[in-house]
């Protein structure tokens, strides 16, 4: 192809940007070339047994596994003595860890403002002191690094292809509306008065402890903000620009008041969000990650209306809201230093646009317009993220915006949320486990996601919606060897290969089954058999947060966590699941249906043929291969008899998954669907499957039909997906009106389109009459990608011509150029709809 | 009731289902590509609907070369080298024995059996994007009324569905068939390709006698009957071929003469040369493969004539793939699908 053709494609620029807002813009896009950074500072309290790393939020991460113990020592190495409180050690563990945070973050870190920054509050980064003392350290040592501990548990379940598990921090709403409304001062209030109730025994007690460290934590944003405020009024002292001086002036007296008192005016209300935003990243040393916003345009919109009242510039308001957008960019800083780590992907500080309200009411307001526009001019750029709730009877105003942002986005610069189907989940759980009295027709409306598209409700809710990940594969795996890995693990360090062991149950000789429905019983006990494995496994690192890693400022903005005087890691929130997160599902179901389609129905081959094929990763067993491949039926089709599968495998693992709880902590698990990026990397680790895939090739991503396999388009694609999250109840009578959701959680889909649908408005129309179809018959949420394959073979000849091209992968946007190549031919096959 | 009988049992050959098309009318609609066609225009870019009779065709993208194709055919039709499956026209019958057996799929048999009750089953599947949308099914080819039993009994099954139908015909059928359809169609897409008798004959085999008196025939009957929605002609332009100033207006003049008032739109669309695989893999000769796509410019000039040869110029359109200024394809007026249907060998308009 002629080299010229790298002009002839447009990716999206920003645009409408003030110099102020350019500036700071460009110099966020420096990188690791900026003096000034975000990055990690580590804290300790000096003692010999000290650890500032908790490792256990990167255990859903294994391409960290290799790095915690340096990323530990290092932190160690570098972190810097913090003078304690003469009392320090005689204190609880929560009362130690809410001052030292504290004392870190108010006196320890520098407090910079950007030039030309609105909002103050700049570094948060932090790895503090655990706050362990030696008997406490020890136990911990013992727990996470010691034979048998979680460290080990953890990487021996990812090694083996089932899956990961452990304790993550952010993933949540906090209460941010209920901070707005009665600032920390009335939060402080509530505390001080709660702790008064406790009879003198409580007082010493656990309920005691946490209660006086949620009412130290509750005063860390008042003193930073005082902080922040001096700053400004230095700054404005030294100030030569009038205007500029005026600008922190202002920002020095909104300091003084909020976050402490309820903020009075839109560019308040802004400041406060982000002050305790930021300081959430810091209570939970962890930058960001699904550290959510929720309802953003709803909440923030009697401040902005108020402000407007009183003569604010709209323009204006954009303007301090994209000074809050360079800030929740600088949280990928954390490693910035060490290999550009992080600003390749969305960390999933969740933002959640329009959506219904009460009596089915259309909650869509100027200042979702506003925030649009914000997203559309500093587009591209990965946070926060928006995810815009649609159903079926948004306004066709939104659509037209949405769809026009798509045209000119390559990867759409949001996420869509669907409220029907996302709300008839949030229903389903409630009624499931009797939490109706949180949980209910009069309020499901107000439910938001979190991270990517994990439906919770808001400032009450924490459930764990990315700590347990399970590849529903691997029972396919041990139902074909009876219970054995089908290969021998070798470790990659040390070339030596274990043992296979019976790890699972005996499920007997697949080869002396006579029908489909023998391998159907086998492949039920073995995932009954996995996921009480995972629900294992997160009990080890579970139990140790809830005794060593309290986060009571967290606490302090997650309702519930007060009034059972429990902080929010020990099941503090009033709503408390354990989310599971199936992995693997289309592969799943496409192996199911190839067992049945060549040994049992089309008799292609025998039980013993395929399991040798498998072993062999399919080197010399092309004709069986490329009959699962090519032949055999596929979900995503539309197709009944694929999609009856899809449902079995569906209800199977659902059920499995509802029927435990956390020990530690009493957290019910709840089904949701959402790989990250698993279904890549664990292509590498799980063993051929029966649907063709050789070993090394991606498995398939969240509720998304196999790759490739979608050869019906994108209405097929839909209406498979929401027929497997249970489609509409026949008598009207469904979780949520007539719509049915088996999966609570939400589940990640995703479908790319050729942006050619989009060239006029009669296609722009066709496109949105798409959308409004999906929120009918799909799933609950859904990312778009609109990218020309040839495009895509041209960014991959010319990566510099597409440096900012973003790109949706599964719930999170990513540079393009920056993922590795197997994941960009990926994205690229995606694309056509076409043939394996 | 008897009749009913014999029209569930009646089966259609279906060249291909395609979803969420949106290029064959309103809306987002599920097009079903018939097979066969009275007309055999020189420039068809869905060769393989000419035939009435199955065929079959060597896709090699996904073949493994395992020879299976070769072993089972029942007429020895078949062989194989180094270049991939050849397939002996000749003795070919059609059979699909390859096309059942071959384990990757690159053996295909174009024209698939459907009865009444299947075909339904599938095309009332995307309801809800057609009632989103104002879309529904379309009925295309080949030529869906060279089958018009089978057309007219899966038109009865969607109309009582609810779903909105339309037919897409090159205009080539009996009155008394077409007739019999008209009543089930909410949207004619009528394609007119040249107004000279003998070129006519020349390019597609076939005289346009016919075809002009059902177009005539089909203004009136809109007018008369006003569920018919939408009335679009559509004239495809080939250079060397239909793509004359004189074609246009004379098909402008006949339109402004029999249909004026009850034509929506009139749709001049650009030849499409994406297709010359296609030809390949049936082992046929293109006479066209070598003509040039046109230009937005030559397109607009058309679209111009067009409006001027006395219809209402409000009714012109142009669509399809197109240059661009240096010899590129354009994005934004090109055929949305090229990609994709490249690579689900799918079909394009019916002219």
């Amino acid at each position: 192809m002629n080299e010229a053709t790298a002009l002839n494609y447009t990716i999206k620029e920003p645009s409408e940007l003030s110099p102020r807002i350019t500036w700071l813009r460009d110099y966020y896009f420096r990188g690791n070339e900026r003096a000034w950074n975000n990055q990690f500072t580590a804290w300790t309290t000096g003692t010999p047994w000290d650890n500032l790393f908790n490792e256990i939020t990167f255990y859903i991460v294994p391409e960290t596994f290799l790095l915690l113990s340096p990323l530990s020592g290092s932190f160690l190495q570098s972190a810097r003595k913090v003078p304690l409180h003469p009392e320090f050690w005689t204190w609880s563990l929560p009362e130690r860890r809410a001052w030292f945070v504290k004392e870190v973050i108010v006196n320890q870190v520098p407090r910079e403002i950007l030039p030309g920054d609105l909002i103050a509050g700049a570094r948060f980064n932090v790895q503090t002191s655990l706050c362990l003392n030696e008997r406490e350290a020890k136990e911990w040592d013992r727990l996470v690094r010691g034979k048998g501990g979680a460290r080990r548990q953890t990487k021996w379940f990812h090694d083996h292809g089932y899956g990961n598990a452990g304790a993550t921090s952010g993933h949540l709403i906090p209460g941010h509306e209920r901070l707005l409304t009665l600032g920390w001062k009335g939060i402080y209030a509530d505390l001080m008065e709660k702790y008064g109730a406790l009879d003198p025994q409580e007082k010493r007690g656990a309920q005691g402890s946490q209660l006086k460290a949620m009412i130290t934590a509750s005063t860390m944003a008042r003193d930073l903000a005082g902080k922040y405020g001096a700053r400004c009024r230095e700054m404005a002292a030294a100030e030569d620009d009038a205007g500029r001086k005026k600008e922190l002036e202002r920002m020095a007296a909104n300091l003084q008041g909020v976050p402490w008192e309820p903020p009075a005016d839109f560019w308040e209300a802004v400041q406060t969000l982000w002050i305790n935003h930021m300081l959430v990243m810091t209570d939970e040393n962890y930058p960001g990650a699904g550290v959510s916003f929720g309802r953003l345009d709803q909440y923030l919109l009697p401040y902005y209306e108020r402000s407007m009242k009183d003569g604010m510039d709209r323009e204006f308001a954009k303007e301090i809201l994209k000074c809050f957008w360079v800030h929740c960019n600088t949280a990928y800083d954390a490693m910035i230093t060490n290999g550009h780590q992080g600003i390749t992907a969305g960390f999933g500080q969740l933002l959640t646009l329009s959506g219904l309200g009460e009596a089915g009411r259309d909650m869509t307001n100027e200042l979702t317009y506003v925030i649009l526009e914000v997203i559309d001019e500093m587009s591209p750029i990965l946070e926060p993220k928006p995810n815009v709730r649609l159903h079926r009877n948004s306004p066709e105003e939104l659509l037209d915006r949405c769809v026009s942002m798509i045209e000119t986005s390559q990867g759409a610069p949001f996420l869509l949320n669907f409220d029907e189907r996302s709300m008839a989940g949030m229903i389903y759980q409630a009624e499931k486990t009797g939490l109706q009295h949180f949980i209910n027709s009069e309020n499901v409306h107000d439910y938001a996601p979190v991270g990517c598209l994990e439906n919770t409700m808001a400032g009450n809710d924490r459930s764990g919606t990315v700590d347990n990940n399970i590849n529903l594969l691997k029972a396919v795996e041990l139902a074909l060897t009876g219970g054995r890995d089908m290969l021998p693990f070798v470790d990659p360090l040390t070339g030596k290969t274990e043992k296979v062991r019976q790890d699972g149950p005996a499920t007997g000789d697949p080869c002396r089954f006579t029908s489909f429905d023998e391998f159907w019983r086998a492949y039920e006990k073995q995932t009954a058999f996995i996921i009480q494995k995972c629900v294992d496994l997160y009990e080890v690192s579970e139990s140790i947060r809830a005794s060593y890693f309290p986060t009571p400022y967290l606490s302090c903005m997650v309702k519930g966590c007060a009034e059972k005087a429990m902080d929010v890691t020990q099941g503090g929130a009033e709503i408390n699941f354990a989310t599971m997160e199936a992995v693997t599902f289309a592969t799943t179901v496409d192996s199911l249906l190839a067992v049945k389609y060549l040994v049992f129905d089309r008799k292609a081959c025998t039980m013993a043929d395929l399991i040798q094929a498998l072993r062999d990763n399919w080197q010399g067993h092309e004709v069986i291969q490329t009959m699962a491949k090519n032949k055999a039926p596929k979900y995503g089709r539309d197709d009944d008899e694929a999609d009856h599968m899809a449902k079995r495998v569906m209800d199977l693992w659902c059920t499995e998954t509802w029927k435990h709880k956390t020990i530690s902590t009493g957290r019910r698990f709840r089904p949701g669907m959402l790989s990250w990026n698993y279904w890549a990397g664990d292509g590498f680790i799980m063993a051929a499957s029966p649907d063709g895939r050789p070993r090394g090739q991606f498995l398939s991503n969240a509720i998304c039909p196999s790759n490739g396999a979608d050869t019906k388009g994108p209405t097929a694609n839909t209406n498979s997906v929401g027929m497997v999250l249970g489609g509409k109840a026949k008598d009207g009578g469904g979780h949520w009106k007539e719509y049915l959701n088996c999966l609570p959680n939400g589940a990640s889909h995703t479908i790319t389109f050729n942006p050619s649908i989009l060239r006029d408005p009669e296609h722009r129309d066709k496109f949105k009459a798409f959308l409004r179809g999906y929120a009918a018959n799909g799933g609950t949420a859904l990312q778009i990608n609109m990218l020309d394959p040839a495009m895509l073979r041209d960014a991959q000849r010319h990566p510099k011509d597409y440096r900012h091209l973003l790109v949706r992968i599964t719930g999170y946007n990513a540079y393009f150029v920056t993922v590795g190549r197997e994941l960009q031919n990926e994205v690229i096959e995606r694309i056509s709809h076409g043939k394996f | 009731m008897a009749i009913m009988e014999t029209k569930q049992s009646l089966s259609g050959r279906i060249l291909e289902i395609q979803r969420m098309s949106t290029e064959d009318g309103p809306g987002i609609r599920t097009t079903v590509f018939f097979k066969g066609c009275p007309l055999a225009c020189g420039w068809c870019h869905n060769p393989e609907s000419i035939s009435p009779l199955p065929q079959v065709q060597w896709v090699g993208v996904d073949c493994i070369g395992c020879g299976t194709c070769v072993a089972v055919c029942p007429k020895e039709a078949l062989s194989m080298d180094g270049k991939g499956v050849h397939i002996d026209r000749e003795r070919c019958s059609g059979c699909g024995t390859c096309a059942e057996e071959c384990p990757s799929g690159s053996m295909e048999l174009l024209g698939t059996a459907w009865d009444v009750d299947s075909l339904a089953r599938e095309l009332v599947k995307d309801r809800v994007f057609f009632e989103q949308s104002g879309g529904g099914v379309t009925l295309s080819g080949g030529e869906a009324t060279l089958q018009a039993a089978f057309c007219h009994a899966v038109l009865e099954r969607l109309t009582n569905e609810g779903i909105q139908t339309a037919l897409d015909t090159c205009g080539q059928l009996s009155r008394r068939n077409f007739e019999s359809l008209l009543p089930l169609l909410d949207i004619l897409l009528f394609d007119v390709k040249e107004m000279d008798p003998k070129r006519h004959l020349h390019f597609t085999g076939r005289s346009n006698e016919t075809i002009l008196n059902n177009l005539a025939f089909a203004g009136a009957w809109a007018r008369e009957h006003k569920h018919l929605q939408q009335f679009w002609v559509r004239t495809p332009l080939i250079l060397g071929a239909t793509a004359t100033a004189f074609n246009i207006r004379s098909i402008g003049a006949f339109i402004a003469k029999h249909l004026a008032g009850n034509v929506d739109r009139w749709e001049l669309c650009a030849f499409n040369n994406l297709c010359g695989d296609k030809y390949t893999r049936l082992g046929l000769r293109w006479d066209y493969a070598h003509t040039p796509l046109l230009s937005p410019e030559q397109m607009e000039t058309y679209a111009s004539i067009a409006k001027d040869s006395g219809v209402d110029p409000a009714i012109v359109f142009w669509s399809g793939t197109t240059l661009a200024g240096e010899g590129k394809r354009t994005a934004t007026s090109a055929n949305p699908d090229s990609d994709r249907q490249e690579a689900s060998h799918g079909r394009g308009i019916a002219c």
